[in-house]
């Protein structure tokens, strides 16, 4: 079999379970929603597709089954039960299950009797709803209403012996230029003495081919359904023409005659014999992405990196010899440069709902498994960030809902009796701060029990009586993040939040993130996530202490300032500065870095930093200017060094480190 | 039966002493270079360095052995790649590669003062090089403090 092929597989498999596990979500909230039907329908069958090319025969004959059920609930032969439900989710797992099998090495090979048994459910399932409906089988598709508006004209058209109907043109396959074998429609309607009312999708859309095959409109003419019908039929290209009248009455319209509908029942058939490859084209049409190597953008971070560093080191040059004729050319390249970075962040930068949209799913099952009706939240999932960090921060989010939903939220008894509503909310959010996306995980459940915390700290030894007497609730929390705090024997006693949340924790900090938790009692629990964006290059002010250079970043700055000395207090041991009335403490660079023993001056050149929502004033020897840089890990052997988050090549070749400010002050 | 294979070592000197790193694990050596101080880093270490492009760290190897050195703007770096980290060693003056037989080494004797960063002893006629454990020394040189 070939690699290449098979990794392209895997990942768009994958692509296709998430979206299944979403439509089938949609379809438990509102399992009538026929787009959601097809979405689904189509997607099982492309992915059978794709796993029959690949000789995968076990995934193919599944989805088969899937896909007809869900072709069975599109005809509306049976309808889609919570049970019904249930299975499709359960063969979606096993189909999960047959992907990570094959990634791993092996075969789509599922346990026989797991896939016959489920294969059988679905078997069972289609018998007995058959039966089932043919006894009521009266159920006709109802076209959709028409548009007020819309009626009225008809009803005044009516009166002037015009015939009103909605005509349904569906375009073969693959036409070509169908904006303009629809207006061959519209003129043909026309020209027979008919009037186009409206049009679904709009006549602009329309125009621009923003339509997929079928058109839906509402004619009115003096001629009967017959005439109009083959007026348009005689068109080429045409697959399928379905006229059905529109009676004055109600604005529903009814089925013209049995010969037409045949007819359309007749090409539903031919619609489906549509090959696998097919569909995924079309699929791909509408999304419009290339999957790129992960490694490849790296390089390309990589290599913008290095023409950033030399665009500065040529202009650094150039200024020296100050060429007239050279400006403009240089802040061309300045401007392009520019652009090319920014595009280049942007590629590495994903929406957090990549992350995210596993979790109803996950929630839903959870919460079923557990008997506890949730509402789950989802918030901010545009929120961009680096792709480097969408891989590792599933699984830390993972274990925070989980302990939400098993351990926060109370039992629906517990929870009426606490007056609160029976259904719990777990709210999963994520937003950007300054430099940072902050992801939340909220529960409305019981809290942490700060006194259960506290209890265990001391039975393990890690704090005193008297300590935890004084520790603040903060601290008590930081608690659960120690490893091996909690085990699972004792989870529930301590609201579970000590499970996994040392590993959390760890994750988090090694994407150089922090996290914390605020609770109250019957209130509930948020954890809260801490990121850097990580945008690789930034714009940076450059200082000198002690003749060496350092960047702080332009996103911390609120100002420059050069302060007399004989402006600089002394509160509480610390120097401070009033600047507009407000009192800004002052921390001297060169003794953060611990040069001490200079002579005072008689100005500070200080930059105002904003941490939070304080401001504290950094002073430096001298100020340099504005530069981009890029930043670039220290390593590991200076994991301790806090008050740098790294490192910045200048143009001359020189290392400017990156100060952390708020780590400094 | 004595053990005839045999193995690479780039040898160099730090203070009055000859020491060596394995082969492998060298990527180049460059003359001194300008090195950022990094404040607050651990002691020993001595700062960073550009190295074309990239942001390396430079060891100051003789105070982290504990071995007296001449200060001087000369000398050389060590560049070890280890594990795809690259760090780089301040040494006195470098030997090159050198080629012995696992014989030559004298596994038993380490030598103590260097504890685990010695890998032993290579006596060969007159010579004697320590041979250093380069993943210890980094191991060392990331621990958290």
């Amino acid at each position: 079999m070939n690699e290449q092929y098979l990794s392209v597989f895997l990942d768009e498999s994958r692509e296709y379970v998430q979206s299944l596990n979403e439509s089938l979500l949609k379809l438990e909230k509102n399992p009538r929603d026929e787009e959601t039907i097809n979405e689904t329908f189509r997607i099982l069958h492309t992915l059978k597709g794709m796993a029959g090319t690949m000789g995968f025969e076990h995934m193919a004959k599944l989805s088969h089954r899937m896909e007809q059920l869900l072709d069975k609930v599109r005809s509306k032969r049976i309808t889609l039960t919570s049970d019904l439900l249930d299975r499709l989710f359960a063969g979606v797992d096993m189909i999960d299950r047959m992907i990570n099998n094959i990634a791993s090495g092996g075969n789509d090979q599922a346990d026989e009797e797991d896939l016959k048994s489920l294969m059988d459910a679905f078997e069972v399932v289609q018998e007995e709803k058959v039966q089932e409906q043919s006894v009521n089988s009266q159920t006709k598709e109802e076209p959709d209403g028409v548009d007020d508006s819309v009626m009225k004209v008809i009803q005044e058209a009516s009166k002037e012996g015009y015939n009103a109907f909605k005509v349904r043109v569906a375009l073969a396959e693959g036409t070509l230029m169908k904006a303009v074998r629809m207006y061959m429609v519209f003129k043909a309607i026309e020209d027979s003495g008919g009037q186009i009312l409206s049009s679904v999708p709009p006549v602009e859309d329309i125009e621009q081919e923003k339509f997929d095959r079928e058109v839906e409109l509402v004619v009115i003419t003096k001629q009967n359904a017959e005439s109009l019908h083959k007026v348009i039929s005689s068109i080429s290209e045409i697959e399928k023409v379905t006229v059905l009248t529109i009676t004055k009455g109600q604005g529903k319209p009814n089925e013209e005659e049995e010969e037409k509908e045949e007819e359309v029942q007749e090409k539903v058939e031919i619609v489906e014999e549509k090959t696998p490859e097919q569909k995924i084209s079309q699929k791909r049409r509408l999304v419009q992405t290339v999957r790129v190597d992960i490694d490849k953008l790296d390089t390309l971070m990589n290599l913008m990196g290095e023409l950033v560093i030399s665009r500065s080191r040529i202009s650094d040059i150039l200024k020296k010899y100050n060429i007239k004729e050279v400006d403009e050319s240089l802040s061309q390249l300045n401007r392009i440069t520019l652009d090319l970075q920014n595009v280049v962040m942007k590629i590495r930068m994903v929406p957090i709902a990549f992350v995210f949209n596993r979790f109803p799913r996950m929630v839903r099952d959870l919460a079923k498994q557990l008997s506890k009706e949730i509402n789950f939240i989802i918030e901010g999932e545009d929120t961009e960030l680096d792709r480097t960090f969408v891989e590792d921060i599933g699984e830390p989010l993972v274990h925070l809902l989980r302990n939400a939903i098993d351990h926060g939220i109370e039992t629906k008894e517990e929870r009426i009796a606490k007056g609160k509503s029976p259904v719990g909310t777990v709210v999963l959010s994520a937003r950007h701060e300054g430099n940072t996306v902050v992801i939340e995980v909220k529960d409305d459940g019981r809290g942490i029990d700060r006194n259960a915390v506290v209890r265990k700290a001391i039975e393990k030894g890690l704090i005193s009586e008297a300590q935890a007497e004084s520790m603040p609730d903060e601290k008590v929390y930081e608690l659960l993040f120690l490893p091996g705090f909690s085990t699972r024997s004792d989870a529930t006693e301590l609201s579970g939040r000590g499970v996994g949340m040392d590993a959390v924790k760890s994750v988090v900090e090694s994407l150089n993130g922090t996290v914390k938790i605020e609770s109250i009692k019957d209130r509930g629990t948020t954890v809260t996530i801490r990121l850097p964006l990580t945008l690789a290059i930034i714009q940076a002010l450059l200082v000198t202490v002690n003749n060496h250079v350092y960047a702080i970043p332009i996103a911390n700055i609120d100002s420059t300032l050069n302060v007399p000395a004989n402006k600089v207090q002394k509160l509480q041991d610390r120097l401070v500065t009033v600047i507009r009335g407000e009192i800004i403490p002052l921390v001297k660079l060169w003794e953060v870095f611990g040069l001490n023993g200079r002579k005072e001056e008689q100005y500070y050149n200080t930059v105002i930093v904003r941490v939070g929502n304080r401001k504290y004033g950094l002073v430096v020897d001298s100020l340099i200017g504005q530069e981009d840089i890029v930043i670039k890990s220290l390593g590991k052997i200076f994991s301790d060094v806090r008050i740098f988050s790294g490192g910045a090549i200048l143009g001359d070749g020189s290392i400017a480190l990156i100060l952390d400010v708020s780590n400094v002050v | 039966m004595a053990d005839l294979s045999e193995f690479e070592v780039f040898v160099f000197g730090v203070g009055s002493q000859d020491m060596a790193f394995d082969v492998e694990y060298v990527s180049i050596v460059i003359e001194k270079t300008d090195i950022t101080p990094v404040p607050r880093a651990k002691k020993n270490v001595l700062g960073v360095m550009n190295l074309r492009g990239r942001i390396v760290p430079v060891i100051d190897l003789a105070a982290m052995l504990g071995l007296s050195s001449k200060d001087s703007a000369e000398g050389k770096i060590v560049v070890v790649n280890y594990e795809d980290i690259e760090t780089g060693f301040l040494v006195e003056r470098v030997r090159g590669v050198m080629r012995f037989r696992s014989d030559d080494v004298e596994k038993m004797q380490k030598f103590e003062s260097f504890g685990e960063k010695s890998k032993g002893i290579i006596k060969k006629q007159e010579e004697l090089i320590i041979h250093l454990n380069v993943g210890k020394i980094l191991e060392e040189l990331t621990m958290s403090s």
